[in-house]
């Protein structure tokens, strides 16, 4: 049985592979199609960002809408995105898929980076570009990065009493979670073909900072709490947030969050949650909709009688506070309140605020005291 | 005058009836000029007659000599040719001037050109080139008061006979004085004048000769004109026809335009019988049938019945002319205004010509773009005919050069005469300012390779001052003259439209074909087809695409948003990887 798995795992992802290579190869005949008319050739690409995006409300999460603009080779503003959407589809394909090989979206800035024959002009002069093309591509092909062989940076540690599976290429490791010392687990980009082997768990807990992680790993509150204890290092990787999913999903852990009381934490937490508006058609697989949010709020700093070591908000933080307000997965009243809350008293606090009372504050006092009252917003 | 007048012996075979009748001309003219003794006055007032300022003087010095010197070779039929000869001698400067004119006959060269003169060309209604007719005279007081030395003057009229003299003027008695007469075989025709001038400086400034000449030469596309500047340099302005312009000739007043005051002027000493033929005789394009239609209009409220008596109020066009009220005047004035009228006789005014004008900017402008418009005549005030010619010229030698940078020019003339100063006040410039040059892509005009040309044509020029240097900007006339600017500027922007478009086009066709290479080869490496076949049928679509109009590629508003869409998109991205 052990051996079966891997053997499996191997061919579900050689049929998505093929699924993909199939997809690609019908995207390029399209074109070709096209050109045989004597069209100009296009690609339909959902819109994406705010202005194309919705919250659905019964399944929590953010969507994309409906529109699908047309991007043409030969139109003056769409030329060149549409020149490095191609160079993006015919590496996925030819260097990444047909090799089974996956790359970094920086790996592909360079293998596809060069002057362009008689002219000055490069292909693609910033990594940005490519990387927009590349979302251009998911989309116009409906799927996401990790089907096309693309690894984002990784970020994000974790520790806890697990253990699991993972997978290079066909090579399985088996990995404990609780042995991992002072640095845990690094997690993957990729985490489709982690599996989940065993594990002694109550819920997940999942900081924004490694400072948080380092500290309660130091601690060993995931030991004596039963939690697994994760690292976002900022706004969470998709990584991370696909991984977030699975275990909230495939293990139905609770999953509670700790960020600092400010509108860029409480942001992370909603990408987290619901998904993000730049990457909506993904939100299915990346949001974790039942994922709580623990700490810290503006009402924290009051009931924790932290406000003598609070940061007076800056103008980035009430504007966004501001736009925050007007999201649709903000509007649950407990959210509206601790965002008024903070335009009216204009204040953040970090969670290491909680070191002023004494450095294991958090662990021992404020995270037992939180999840026992579940003092939580939604 | 009874007797035909003998015609001044002339070598010309030319045209003998119209020299003959230029010769009238001049007798009758000869007969009206009043002598002042007025040499003393401008000698201590010679701003009033352009001579301010050390550029200014010398500016007017040319003028009056190649003013005097176009009329004279246009009366002899004869394309005129003129040079402009500058030297500079120590602190004097030394102009030489000569022409192909008529010349001047010997008992005539004191008259012309050693004594100070006031005509009645003031009154005359006749498009005038020249000024005062004191111009070439008070050059030599200029060369006498300021050097000491006379004007030294050569003529021929083409017999074999020419005469050269010195001239100077007795201020007290305002008489010429002419030494050094000799005559002596050769067979010369024209005037060659050579004056010393000092207080006065040469440059290339938009107030000296050299810009005065140009404009002459633009302005003048029958005259060829040559410039030695004091570096030896020539400049020579070629002459872009032959033709000369018909002669102007003495006009009546339109009709239209005039004011209740000027009809009780001229009522008050005409000669008419009846104030039906007063106004048949002293004005044009006003016929029988015409005043019938007036005295309709001026008695037509007041419902005269049969066998009774006229209504106190009525207008008997049969009543003197000098009985005329000005009530009825007033009314006369107001029914004018209703009738429909024939354009004031155009022959009396005698512009450059659409096609002349259009040869000239381009013989000596090269620009890229051109258009040149002659408006019908129009009236202001008194029935004054006028009309304005314009043009607009783009590119190559077009505009003024400023510094390194190319720049616009205005160009004002008046009945050809090429107005260098006081620009400020004039209704060339005032048109010009009140044009919105953003709707014909012309703003910022001033700093482009642009030269805005008007000719402002009329028996009568309302200059603002004694200075003739700008024209009085009377609604009537700014707004004909913006009208031109405006048909010209239309066509100008056409021109820029179109070049933009080309512009947008080659720019577009680059950007079209830059990417289809590799967009070929991604297509052939995910398809397995042939590059160099995807290659060729790409750049055949580009091509068609190419030629199409850049909105095409606007196809669908959500183009628009999408990119904004995509911007902020790529912002949040940005936000989210942090």
């Amino acid at each position: 049985m052990a051996k079966d798995k891997p053997t499996s795992q191997a061919d579900k992802r050689r049929k998505d592979r093929e699924e993909i290579q199939m997809r690609i190869e019908k995207f390029a005949h399209e074109l070709i199609k096209e050109i045989d008319r004597n069209d100009n050739p296009h690609i339909d690409i959902p819109v994406r960002g705010s202005s194309n995006v919705a919250f659905d409300e019964k399944e929590k999460k953010i969507v994309l809408g409906s529109k699908v603009a047309k991007r043409f080779l030969f139109n003056v503003s769409h030329a060149r995105r549409f020149m490095q959407t191609m160079l993006v589809a015919s590496y996925v394909k030819k260097d990444l898929l047909d090799n089974n090989l996956t790359a970094t979206l920086r790996d592909l800035y360079y293998a596809k980076k060069r002057t362009i024959a008689g002219t000055k002009e490069e292909t693609i002069d910033e990594q940005k570009e490519s990387d927009l093309a590349i979302v251009d591509f998911e989309v116009a092909l409906d799927t996401f990065r990790e089907r096309l062989h693309l690894r984002a940076e990784p970020k994000g540690r974790m520790a806890g009493t697990m253990t699991i599976r993972d997978f290079v290429k066909e090579k399985a490791s088996v990995i404990k979670l609780d042995q991992l010392g002072s640095g845990g687990l690094a997690i993957p980009s990729i985490v489709e073909q982690i599996e989940f082997v065993d594990y002694d768990l109550e819920y997940v807990l999942v900081a924004e900072k490694n400072a948080i992680f380092d500290r309660l790993n130091e601690d060993e509150y995931w030991k004596r709490n039963k939690c697994l204890l994760m690292t976002t290092a900022g706004q969470a990787a998709r990584g991370t947030r696909r991984l977030l999913q699975r275990l909230s999903t495939e293990l139905k852990l609770p999953i509670y969050c700790l960020t600092d009381a400010d509108p860029y934490g409480w942001y992370i937490y909603s990408t987290m949650k619901y998904g993000s508006m730049a990457l909506a058609h993904e939100s299915e697989r990346l949001g974790s909709r039942e994922m709580k949010f623990l700490g810290m709020s503006i009402s924290d700093i009051e009931h924790y009688n932290l406000r003598n070591v609070t940061i007076r908000a800056k103008d980035v933080d009430i504007k966004r506070a501001q736009e925050m307000r007007n999201y649709d997965w903000f509007k649950a009243k407990p959210w509206q309140k601790e965002i008024d809350k903070f335009l009216d008293k204009k204040i953040k606090a970090e969670i290491q605020a909680l070191s002023s009372k004494n450095l294991q504050y958090i662990s021992s006092t404020y995270l037992p005291e939180k999840i026992k009252n579940q003092d939580f917003l939604p | 005058m009874t007797e035909k007048p003998k015609p001044i012996e002339t070598g010309q075979t030319a045209d003998s009836a119209k020299e003959s009748s230029f010769d009238d001309t001049e007798r009758v003219m000869a007969k009206d000029f009043k002598e002042y003794s007025v040499a003393e006055f401008f000698k201590k007032n010679r701003q009033m007659l352009g001579y301010s300022g050390k550029v200014r003087s010398l500016t007017t010095i040319v003028h009056e000599y190649v003013t005097n010197s176009i009329d004279s070779a246009e009366d002899a039929n004869i394309p005129p040719e003129i040079s402009v000869e500058v030297q500079q001698l120590n602190s004097h400067i030394k102009i030489i001037t000569q022409d192909n004119g008529t010349g001047v006959p010997k008992s005539k060269i004191g008259q012309a050109f050693g004594k100070l003169l006031s005509g009645t060309k003031f009154s005359q209604r006749r498009q005038q080139r020249g000024q005062q007719g004191i111009g070439a005279a008070y050059a030599t007081l200029f060369s006498q008061i300021t050097t000491g030395k006379p004007t030294h003057i050569k003529t021929g009229i083409g017999n074999y006979k020419a005469f050269e003299a010195d001239v100077a003027i007795d201020v007290k008695t305002n008489e010429p004085v002419i030494t050094n007469g000799k005559e002596f075989s050769q067979n010369f025709r024209g005037v060659r004048i050579a004056a010393e001038f000092a207080e006065v400086t040469y440059n290339r400034s938009e107030y000296g000769v050299y810009e005065y000449l140009r404009r002459t030469a633009l302005a003048n596309p029958h005259v060829q004109l040559s410039l030695i500047e004091p570096t030896k340099e020539i400049v020579v302005f070629p002459r872009a026809i032959t033709q000369i312009p018909p002669k102007p000739k003495p006009t009546l007043p339109h009709p239209l335009g005039l004011t209740t005051s000027d009809i009780m002027d001229m009522a008050a000493i005409s000669k008419a019988r009846k104030i039906s033929s007063f106004l048949v005789t002293e004005f044009s394009r006003v016929s029988n049938d015409k005043v019938k239609e007036l005295d309709a209009l001026v008695n037509a409220k007041l419902n005269p019945k049969e066998n009774t008596e006229p209504p106190h109020n009525f207008v008997d066009f049969n009543r003197s002319p000098g009985s005329l009220k000005w009530h009825e005047a007033e009314r006369i004035v107001q029914a004018i205004q209703t009738v429909k009228w024939i354009s004031p006789e155009t022959s009396t005014l005698i512009p450059i010509g659409e096609l002349q004008l259009e040869k000239s900017l381009k013989n000596l402008l090269k620009p890229e773009a051109l258009k040149v418009v002659a408006r019908r005549p129009r009236v202001f005030r008194g029935g004054i005919p006028f009309l304005v010619e314009a043009g607009i010229a783009y590119g190559g030698n077009a505009g003024a050069v400023k510094g390194n940078q190319p720049g616009g020019e205005l160009l004002r003339f008046s009945n050809r005469v090429p107005l260098l100063f006081d620009a400020g006040s004039c209704a060339i410039s005032e048109a010009a300012k009140t044009i919105d040059w953003a709707r014909y892509d012309l703003k910022d005009w001033e700093e482009k390779p642009v030269t805005i040309f008007v000719n402002f044509v009329s028996v009568y020029v309302p200059y603002t001052g004694a200075g003739k240097l700008a024209i009085s900007a009377e609604e009537e006339i700014v707004t004909e003259i913006r009208a031109a600017l405006m048909e010209c500027a239309r066509d100008i922007s056409h021109y820029l439209h179109s070049m933009q478009r080309i512009e947008d086009q080659e720019r577009r066709r680059q950007l079209f074909f830059r990417y289809i290479g590799e967009v070929a080869q991604a297509l052939g490496e995910l398809t397995g087809k042939e590059q160099s076949v995807l290659k060729n049928k790409l750049q055949k679509i580009a091509e068609v695409r190419t030629a199409m109009e850049e909105k095409a590629d606007k196809v669908e508003d959500a183009e628009e948003e999408l990119e904004q869409m995509e911007k902020a998109a790529s912002k949040e991205l940005e936000e989210e990887s942090k």
